[in-house]
């Protein structure tokens, strides 16, 4: 699942998980307040989670009632503001953390918090 | 017994003579006490003299002190003044900086993963996706630019850089190539701006004005959107209403400033670094006139701009 207010960045996500055939792109809101409706209707496994979001809901706020909701699912915080990298790392509900400018690191992310091999190419 | 007596009226005389001329010594002496006496008091009166000059000079010393105190306190005053501004130019500063930052990254970032995605895997990527990617590349570098223009006018504005070219332009159709270029729902705007009404004004200003007023009608406000004009004085008044939730009351004051942006549902589902009406303000302003905001009635938002009028239109 994907919660990212910028409907680009939705695009790059959903194109980077399209070459992993281990990845499904099950629903993309824009908001927390979304993505938490959306997590009790679809069985989600990873959620790629932005942090300044439409809605009142930020994604450090929003991650460990993401978990609530979805104990077993896996949050990758993905942000353009480094800053938040420590804050991130206090935050026992999410597992990974990635700056939007490293976005050849967000499938090999995935698969590492999925615990999950990459293919072989 | 005649020379007896006059033997002894003799001595009687000396001896008065003699009494005469203590006498006359005594009072030679207390002359004498009395002129060291007048002395002794002169002395004294230039002693209180002396005294009282003393305390006159030590008086204006005094004086002379505490005027320099108060100029120390009013000195220590100021320089607190100065300080105190200092930290809320330094702290406007940091958060310009903070948020300026974040905004600008947002674009970059995403600048910067498509065109990754596309340098490390260009051939995997299907026609469409790459054609995506590049059309994102553009309008995130757009976005990029159009802020990175906002936060240049606004420091110009702030610098007191920025200049006006004023032009003779008719209102009416500035007002309408506004729309023209704005890409609106025409339907849902009325204008009512006289066809004689003309403002002397920097013509690339005005068009920024009026863009940002009536984009902002629709993006934080609801149609029907109405613009009106009128003549008021050496003025014209640019009115711009909208049917919206208005702007809550206890964020008006800071309505104009930089980066502010109320938390309405409005605005937190539009993008936007609120920096569209302080720049609008400034724009305003060098041109010599002025804005405000004024709640619409029955309800939504009226915001108002004062562009100095062309002669001929209030003749």
């Amino acid at each position: 699942m994907i919660v990212e207010d910028d409907e680009d960045i939705r695009s790059l996500i959903r194109m980077l998980f399209k070459k992993e055939p281990r990845f499904t792109v099950v629903g993309q809101v824009e908001s927390a307040e979304e993505g938490l409706e959306l997590a009790n209707s679809v069985e989600v496994g990873l959620i790629v989670l932005d942090h300044g979001l439409t809605g009142d809901l930020t994604g450090l706020v929003a991650a460990p009632l993401l978990k609530l909701v979805v104990p077993e699912v896996k949050i990758i915080l993905f942000t353009a503001d480094p800053g938040l990298r420590s804050q991130a790392a206090a935050e026992v509900a999410i597992d990974g953390f990635l700056v939007k400018t490293e976005f050849s690191q967000l499938v090999p992310t995935a698969l590492r918090v999925c615990n999950l091999q990459p293919l072989a190419v | 017994m005649t020379s007896v007596s006059s033997q002894v009226l003799e001595s009687e005389q000396i001896d008065a003579t003699n009494y005469t001329k203590a006498l006359l010594n005594i009072l030679d002496d207390f002359n004498i006490d009395r002129e060291l006496q007048d002395s002794n008091n002169n002395a004294i009166l230039n002693i209180f003299d002396d005294i009282t000059d003393e305390k006159i000079q030590l008086e204006e010393t005094q004086r002379a002190i505490l005027n320099v105190l108060d100029d120390f306190d009013a000195e220590r005053k100021i320089a607190e003044k100065s300080n105190a501004d200092l930290v809320v130019v330094n702290e406007s500063m940091r958060n310009f900086i903070g948020i300026a930052s974040h905004d600008l990254r947002s674009p970059l970032a995403s600048i910067m993963g498509f065109a990754s995605v596309l340098a490390e895997k260009w051939t995997s990527y299907s026609e469409e996706d790459r054609e995506f990617s590049v059309a994102a590349i553009f309008r995130q570098s757009q976005k990029l630019s159009s802020l990175v223009d906002d936060l240049f006018t606004l420091s110009s504005i702030e610098s007191g850089g920025l200049s006006a070219s004023p032009e003779p332009i008719s209102l009416g159709l500035a007002i309408e190539n506004c729309l023209d270029f704005g890409n609106l729902d025409r339907k849902s705007i009325s204008v009512s701006c006289s066809e004689e009404l003309l403002v002397l004004v920097d013509p690339n200003h005005l068009g920024r004005i009026l863009d940002n007023y009536i984009q902002n009608a629709f993006k934080y406000g609801a149609p029907p959107v109405h613009v009106k004009a009128v003549l008021v004085n050496n003025f014209v008044q640019i009115r711009v209403m909208d049917s919206g939730a208005g702007v809550p009351p206890e964020f008006i004051s800071k309505l104009f400033s930089k980066f502010a942006r109320a938390q309405t549902s409005k605005t937190k589902s539009t993008k936007g670094a609120g920096l569209g009406l302080s720049i609008v303000r400034g724009l305003a302003e060098v041109n010599g006139g002025s804005t405000s905001y004024e709640q619409n009635f029955p309800n939504g938002s009226c915001f108002v701009v004062s562009l100095p009028a062309l002669k001929r239109s209030i003749s």
